[in-house]
């Protein structure tokens, strides 16, 4: 194992009476930001719970910095921030008062457990409604004060549970730039997790995609972006003239409800976009990057059973620094 | 006036980037003393908006009153008049409205706005939590309760009534509002760790006190008409009589209740064999509830 590994889990499951929540997983992460991808109920909070040696894995192992989740799991506590998905915050405190506390849960001394909570509040944006009982927060500020908490004792590592949940697109936007700040500028590790590789691609280095528990894909986000680039185009009438345009300029397109997915062969591929559009006299509404799903991943990853060969690392247990 | 130098700016903020912690991390021994004081503080709403405040302290100072009360009759009329060993049991009432509408503040926030899981993904465990509640409780049980029997003493040395003071009186009566502070945080938390919300708490614990003294009451009385010797007995039916014919057996203190007397003999024993009985309960239903809460 590489000394410069996060985490790791090996054969790990985990299965409730009714359901299985992680199925024999083995992944490795290194350091950066990585993110876990899967819908909801593929088993992202569990692994996360496993991970801070919550929850006893029903089979397998999981290491953090080396240490071992089962028997380690006071030691890993020390050393990591979480951040749950779900509302965790008492409504009558102030965010400096409730992330002071909380510092001081982690083993920070009174006063630098102060120092810590202010310096932490100011990196997550939140200045003078610190003062303020959270109560009275907006859903952006609550995410900024549950990241607060998880990064306050200065973690080697921070796990993030749906950090977007509930987000309006601003607040997304800056929550992405807060976790890619996190991870390169603080040099802490993130592991977060989304249901929307989309937004994921914008921070992480490396994207895991999990589903029913299963590993389904594990590789640097250069790969996935290489796979599917391709641009959303939308006009206000006659798609349909555009999509043959474009067809006959040599660029390979797919009709996404009123829209035309276009896939990015180069630079070359705007310009035909641009002139067609200008030809045919139609009216540009968007323009815009194309965003994967997670169903794109899933019919991916299917159509490379298919043909391995061309897959480029793609197989189920790729691990980080293979590539 | 001569020129001065133009004053450099003043209050600049830097930002000086992330910074990494390196000072000590503290175990969890100090983790449980922070959060006792945390939570002691809430008790008493400190560190909370005003109306927070206005319960506790209300309670605090009807407390006293009986206290500021004994003062001026010694000081006046030169003679004691309100006892150190009854003071518990005839502020029951008091105290019971105190641990109901104080003890669910201390656990339903955490259980209804999900803040247990933040403290048990850092070194604190579910054990700790608990005990760090209980602690914070009992200790304010017995602020509340030592507080005014201190009070109580001062003023009676200050004004040096002829005679000894009532040394042993106000030793036996701290000492019990230890047994009462540990009890009634026991009962108190563990009823209210069941709901999440806290009007329903409230309801529950203050329930349980009304139920426990009027039953004792009624049961009493109708067994002292009957010429039962179950009355004593049936006193004991409230956690108040109970910690009081502990009193009585451990220091020789007369009953509170005047009118019927506690079992002798075995009384005293068994009483103190339910007080712990009743704490061991407290702690067992406490355990099973956070046990099933860590887990969800």
């Amino acid at each position: 194992m590489r000394t410069s590994t996060i985490l790791a889990t090996e054969g790990l499951s985990r299965r409730f009476p009714r359901v299985t929540a992680l199925d024999r997983l083995t992944v490795t992460v290194g350091p950066g930001v990585t993110g876990l991808v899967g819908a909801n109920g593929a088993g992202k909070s569990t692994l996360i719970k496993i991970l801070l040696g919550l929850l006893e894995p029903s089979e397998g192992r999981a290491q953090v910095l080396g240490m071992d989740s089962g028997s380690q799991g006071a030691e890993i506590r020390r050393a990591v921030g979480y951040m749950p998905e779900h509302d965790c915050l008492p409504p009558d405190v102030s965010a400096t008062d409730f992330v002071v506390h909380m510092a001081r849960m982690s083993g920070l001394p009174r006063t630098a457990a102060r120092e810590r909570a202010a310096d932490t509040l100011r990196h997550v944006g939140l200045y003078e409604e610190r003062y303020r009982p959270i109560g009275g927060y907006s859903t952006g500020m609550k995410q900024r004060v549950k990241l607060a908490q998880a990064l306050v004792h200065d973690p080697k590592v921070v796990f993030l549970d749906e950090p977007t949940n509930g987000l309006d697109p601003q607040g997304r936007d800056d929550m992405l730039g807060l976790i890619r700040r996190i991870g390169s500028e603080f040099g802490i590790s993130v592991l977060v997790t989304s249901h929307l590789l989309g937004e994921l691609e914008r921070v992480c280095d490396h994207v895991i995609v999990i589903d029913g528990g299963r590993l389904l894909r594990s590789s640097a986000i250069s790969e996935f972006t290489q796979a599917t680039q391709s641009v959303t185009v939308e006009v206000e009438e006659g798609p349909e003239a555009l999509a043959a345009r474009l067809a006959e300029l040599g660029e390979t397109v797919t009709p996404q409800g009123r829209a035309l997915a276009v896939l990015v062969r180069g630079p070359e591929t705007y310009d035909a976009v641009r002139d067609a559009v200008c030809d045919l006299e139609l009216s540009l509404i968007r323009l815009e990057q194309g965003r994967q799903r997670i169903e794109d991943v899933f019919r991916g990853s299917a159509a490379d059973m298919t043909e391995p060969a061309t897959a480029p690392g793609l197989a189920a247990t790729t691990v980080r620094g293979d590539s | 006036m001569t020129a001065t130098p133009a004053p450099g700016p003043t209050g600049v903020i830097h930002d000086i980037g992330y910074r990494h912690y390196d000072g000590p991390l503290l175990g969890r021994r100090q983790a449980f003393g922070a959060l006792t004081g945390y939570s002691l503080r809430g008790v008493f709403g400190l560190g909370r908006p005003a109306r927070a405040k206005i319960m506790p302290f209300m309670l605090a100072v009807i407390m006293l009153m009986p206290a500021a009360l004994g003062i001026a009759i010694m000081a006046l009329a030169k003679e004691t008049f309100v006892g150190y060993t009854g003071y518990a049991v005839q502020m029951q009432v008091v105290l019971a409205i105190f641990v109901a509408a104080q003890s669910p503040y201390l656990v339903a926030p955490d259980l209804r706005f999900r803040v247990l899981p933040l403290y048990l993904s850092r070194p604190v465990t579910v054990r700790d939590y608990v005990g760090a509640k209980l602690a914070a409780l009992i200790t304010a049980m017995f602020l509340l309760l030592a507080i005014p029997l201190t009070v109580m003493y001062a003023g009676e040395l200050l004004i040096d009534l002829p005679g000894a003071p009532r040394t042993s009186d106000y030793l036996a009566s701290v000492t019990t509002a230890l047994i009462h502070a540990v009890v009634l945080a026991c009962i108190g938390l563990a009823i209210a760790s069941f709901t999440p919300r806290r009007g329903l708490g409230v309801a529950a614990v203050i329930a349980f006190f009304l139920l426990t003294a009027a039953t004792s009451t009624v049961v009493a009385a109708v067994l002292y008409e009957l010429g039962s010797a179950g009355a004593g007995w049936a006193l004991l039916i409230n956690p108040f009589h109970m910690v009081d014919a502990v009193q009585v057996w451990l220091f020789g203190t007369p009953s509170s209740f005047a009118d019927i007397p506690y079992p002798d003999g075995i009384g005293g024993p068994a009483a103190a064999l339910g007080v712990i009985a009743l704490i061991a309960l407290s702690l067992a239903a406490l355990t099973a509830r956070y046990r099933k809460a860590a887990s969800a």
